[in-house]
């Protein structure tokens, strides 16, 4: 194999020094190229640039194949069949949010990765130049009458809803594969964070106009399609799509704390209540559960929202994150759309079993022998069964001993066009201290999240979860910090006041005995 | 026009005050917590008072328009002020402290606790100050092992690791958001070019549950690798560490300085 690519390396140096000596200089240099291909690159697109490295199986999107010399994120017109350079160098100088390509412009000069492009598309004899460009016309500015517009075309016609969803978090209930038959999701259009290309309406058009190539998102610019667009059009659905993109229900890196409200009044019961809205909510990053048991390298939930109220007797916590696909085994429409086996959906609070005095909490994956957990776990019902919800004491990943009985321990869930939102209750105060966790207002309690997509093949210990983060149940306002702030003012006056007749009546003698 | 020495006091403690703020919260980055600056500033407010009155003379001095203050009818006006604004304040404070709070607790970490000298490791008892590299001697008697070796370790590397540490050894990979405390940033200089190779062993077939009593709060996110990988792509792993990073492992001689 190797020497193969060495002869074919040695050719193409040759052929290029004499043709156009000039231009290889300018373009990057074949053999520096491979030498920062195998320090860099090779681990994951493979020694022969079929994206065939070792973690290949684990990394969803897969490393891409650059022996078919087909892109992804390109501007080239959709009828090309290659990529401009600039697209490719914009790739590897900025890497591709919400996968394993990271930016490598911070590591590597431009020289160098005009260097390794030219060997990257060497794999594919990538020659010349596109035959075509995206004409991108005049950009239409973002305007509510553009979105508007925007609007309407995304649902026309099934036009993009299709895939991506009546609100676009790509909830389309299709089972798409790409060119390679690897499983694809479309991508939530309300998470920007996960755009490989950036939501800039300019890199949505160019999408829009070229489709993603290698996967089933198609071009709307190709006039052999009966749902393609105008230019114009294409800007206001550009638009439109940059418009979705989360504002509230993002992470804040900087938050590690779920703040519990006080209820006026009683406790909402349904997770689609209008009061959760209402209230202040926190949002925390889900990463793959790699850490102990049958690992799972490539789950679907990112992120999980969490809001809480609480009362004099109960406390109430909504968790809401987006899920592509509602899993319920035994239905037909779910098994079809999911991944190879199909699972119930569910979700977990992981909560100690004690407030910890010191600074030491369990092992935040379930706990384990000295620290045991509690999870509150519902998870989505099957066809034979309607949803479920108790509480697993835990003592680490391996041994999670579901409750019979989980006293006044209450969940329930509803789900709309991706998005799942479950409300979980139970008491403050149990009478089984020993066991579980009894909250305290003001305290800041270690809470973390485990959510499960069915669909997506995840169950048992193949998950997401969170770290720990904190909940507090926040205080109702009351008069004490006036009434010690006053009294402690007051006792200082009067101490001053003493002091200041001692002194006053120290002077006068002073002065007496002066005269 | 010579500066009172109260007044001198008081310059001098603002000066600190604002010092601790603009280093910390500035200059490295990291917003200090309130608990540690009123410890900080406790200290350097006796310093300032036992450098002030370290002779009689001094004290007099410090402690001579205070006196005045109170003893002298022509500062009524300011005695009154002054006699009203501390109850004030000292009442808010009060008030402020008794309010509810909402900051969640500070989490103090050691990043690089001292290792045990033994530490159980696939079930044997290996004694951590003598423990070597099997595989590093190659990088000199067999450069083209080595190689091979390090290709090894890159395997295991982007199999098992970059999704925390990054493929570019960065400690940014694609979780590593997700994590608290966040991965290392293998190519700081402050990380593994300051370690031995048998504390990388150690860290790594242990990850954060074996980690020493100090390092608390044990929230470390880090695997047990003794579960998952086998000796030897534990060592391989290290190598490639130090390769692609460039950094040079510490050697035993140095050691003694550090640590
Ligand atoms: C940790 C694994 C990893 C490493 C290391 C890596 N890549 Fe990638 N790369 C990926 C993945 C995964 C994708 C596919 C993303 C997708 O399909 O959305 C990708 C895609 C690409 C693409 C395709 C962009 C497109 O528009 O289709 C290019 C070009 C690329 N990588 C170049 C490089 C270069 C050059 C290097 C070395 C300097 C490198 N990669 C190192 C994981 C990696
Ligand atoms: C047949 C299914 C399908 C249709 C129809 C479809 N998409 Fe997509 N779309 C996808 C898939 C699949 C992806 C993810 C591709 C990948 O793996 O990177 C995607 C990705 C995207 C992205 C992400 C780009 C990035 O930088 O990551 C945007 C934006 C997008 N689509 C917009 C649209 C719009 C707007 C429409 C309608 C005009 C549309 N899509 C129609 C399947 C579809």
């Amino acid at each position: 194999m190797l020497d193969i690519r060495v002869l074919k390396a040695l050719a193409l140096t040759f052929f290029l020094s004499f043709t156009a000596g000039a231009l290889l200089a300018q373009e990057g240099d074949l053999d520096r190229g491979e030498e920062i291909y195998i320090k860099r690159c090779l681990q994951c697109h493979g020694e022969d640039g079929d994206g065939l490295g070792p973690a290949a199986e684990r990394l969803n999107p897969p490393p891409r194949d650059f022996s078919l010399g087909l892109y992804k994120f390109v501007t080239s017109g959709f009828d090309a069949d290659m990529p401009n350079d600039g697209d490719m160098i914009r790739m590897i100088t900025d890497g591709m949010p919400g996968t394993a390509m990271p930016g490598w412009g911070d590591m590597l000069s431009e020289q160098d990765i005009l260097d390794v492009l030219v060997y990257i598309k060497y794999f594919a004899e990538l020659e010349d130049e596109p035959e075509t460009q995206t004409d991108f016309g005049v950009q239409v500015a973002s305007s509510p009458e553009s979105i508007a517009a925007g609007r309407v075309l995304f649902e026309e016609n099934d036009r993009c809803t299709e895939c991506h969803g009546a609100e676009g978090r790509g909830d389309g209930i299709k089972r798409l594969r790409d060119d390679n038959g690897d499983r694809t999701w479309p991508r939530n259009l309300t998470k920007p964070w996960t755009f490989r290309a950036s939501n800039d309406p300019r890199d949505i058009f160019a999408r829009i106009s070229i489709g993603i190539p290698t996967t089933q998102m198609p071009s709307f610019a190709d006039p052999a399609s009966n749902k393609s667009l105008t230019i114009e059009e294409r800007w206001n659905v550009a638009n439109y799509v940059a418009s979705l993109a989360k504002t509230e229900e993002v992470v804040n890196p900087a938050n590690f704390v779920v703040q519990g409200t006080r209820a006026e009044g009683a406790l909402p019961t349904t997770p689609d209540d209008e009061i959760w809205a209402s209230l202040k909510s926190s949002t925390f990053m889900m990463v793959p559960q790699i850490v102990g048991g049958e690992r799972f390298f490539t789950t679907a939930n990112d992120t999980i929202t969490v809001r809480a109220l609480y009362d004099d007797a109960k406390v109430a916590i909504h968790l809401e994150w987006d899920d592509r696909t509602k899993s319920i085994p035994g239905d037909a429409k779910a098994a079809s759309i999911a991944d190879a086996e199909l699972y119930e959906d569910a979700v977990a609070i992981q909560l100690p079993r004690e407030i910890p005095t010191g600074m030491e909490k369990p092992y935040f994956l379930m706990g384990d022998g000295t620290d045991p957990v509690n999870l509150w776990r519902w998870s989505s019902g099957s066809t034979d069964k309607p949803e479920s919800a108790g509480i697993v004491d835990a003592m680490g990943i391996e041994d999670q001993q579901p409750r019979g009985d989980s006293g006044d321990f209450q969940a329930t869930g509803s789900f709309l066009n991706g998005t799942w939102r479950v409300v979980m209750t139970r008491s403050l105060r149990t009478s089984a201290p020993e066991t579980d966790l009894q909250f305290e207002e003001g305290r800041f309690v270690p809470i973390s999240f485990f959510a499960w997509d069915g669909s997506n093949s995840e169950t048992g210990t193949g998950h997401s979860m969170t770290t720990w983060y904190w909940l507090q149940l926040k205080p109702a306002p009351s008069m004490k910090p006036i009434f010690y702030g006053a009294l402690a003012g007051l006792l200082m006056f009067l101490v001053l006041i003493w002091w200041g007749a001692k002194g006053a009546a120290r002077g006068r003698k002073a002065r007496d005995d002066a005269a | 026009m010579r500066i009172p020495k109260l007044l001198q006091a008081v310059l001098v403690l603002v000066f600190v005050y604002y010092g601790f703020i603009v280093v910390f919260d500035y200059i490295l980055g990291a917003v200090i917590p309130r608990s540690l600056l009123t410890m900080y500033m406790f200290f350097a407010t006796a310093g300032v008072f036992m450098v002030f009155t370290f002779d009689e003379q001094g004290a007099h001095e410090l402690v001579a328009p205070i006196k005045a203050m109170v003893e002298q009818p022509r500062f009524r006006f300011i005695r009154n002020l002054v006699f009203l604004i501390i109850p004030i304040a000292v009442g808010y404070n009060v008030y402020g402290r008794t309010l509810p709070s909402f900051e969640a607790p500070v989490e103090l970490r050691t990043i690089h606790p001292a290792p045990p000298s033994t530490a159980k490791i696939y079930g044997n008892r290996v004694n951590l100050l003598t423990l070597e590299n099997p595989f590093r001697h190659t990088q000199t008697d067999d450069p083209e092992l080595f190689a091979e070796y390090v290709a090894e370790g890159a395997e295991v590397y982007i199999m098992n690791c970059q999704y925390c540490h990054g493929d570019k050894l960065d400690g940014k990979g694609p979780f590593a958001e997700g994590l608290n405390p966040t991965p290392l940033n293998f190519q700081d200089i402050g990380t593994i070019a300051q370690l031995q190779e048998s504390y990388l062993f150690w860290r790594i077939t242990t990850g954060g549950p074996g980690l020493p009593q100090e390092a608390a709060p044990w929230i470390s996110s880090m695997p047990v690798w003794q579960d998952f990988l086998s000796v030897d792509e534990v060592w391989k792993v290290i190598l490639f560490l130090y390769d692609y990073t460039g950094h040079e492992p510490r050697s035993w001689g140095e050691a003694d300085a550090g640590h």
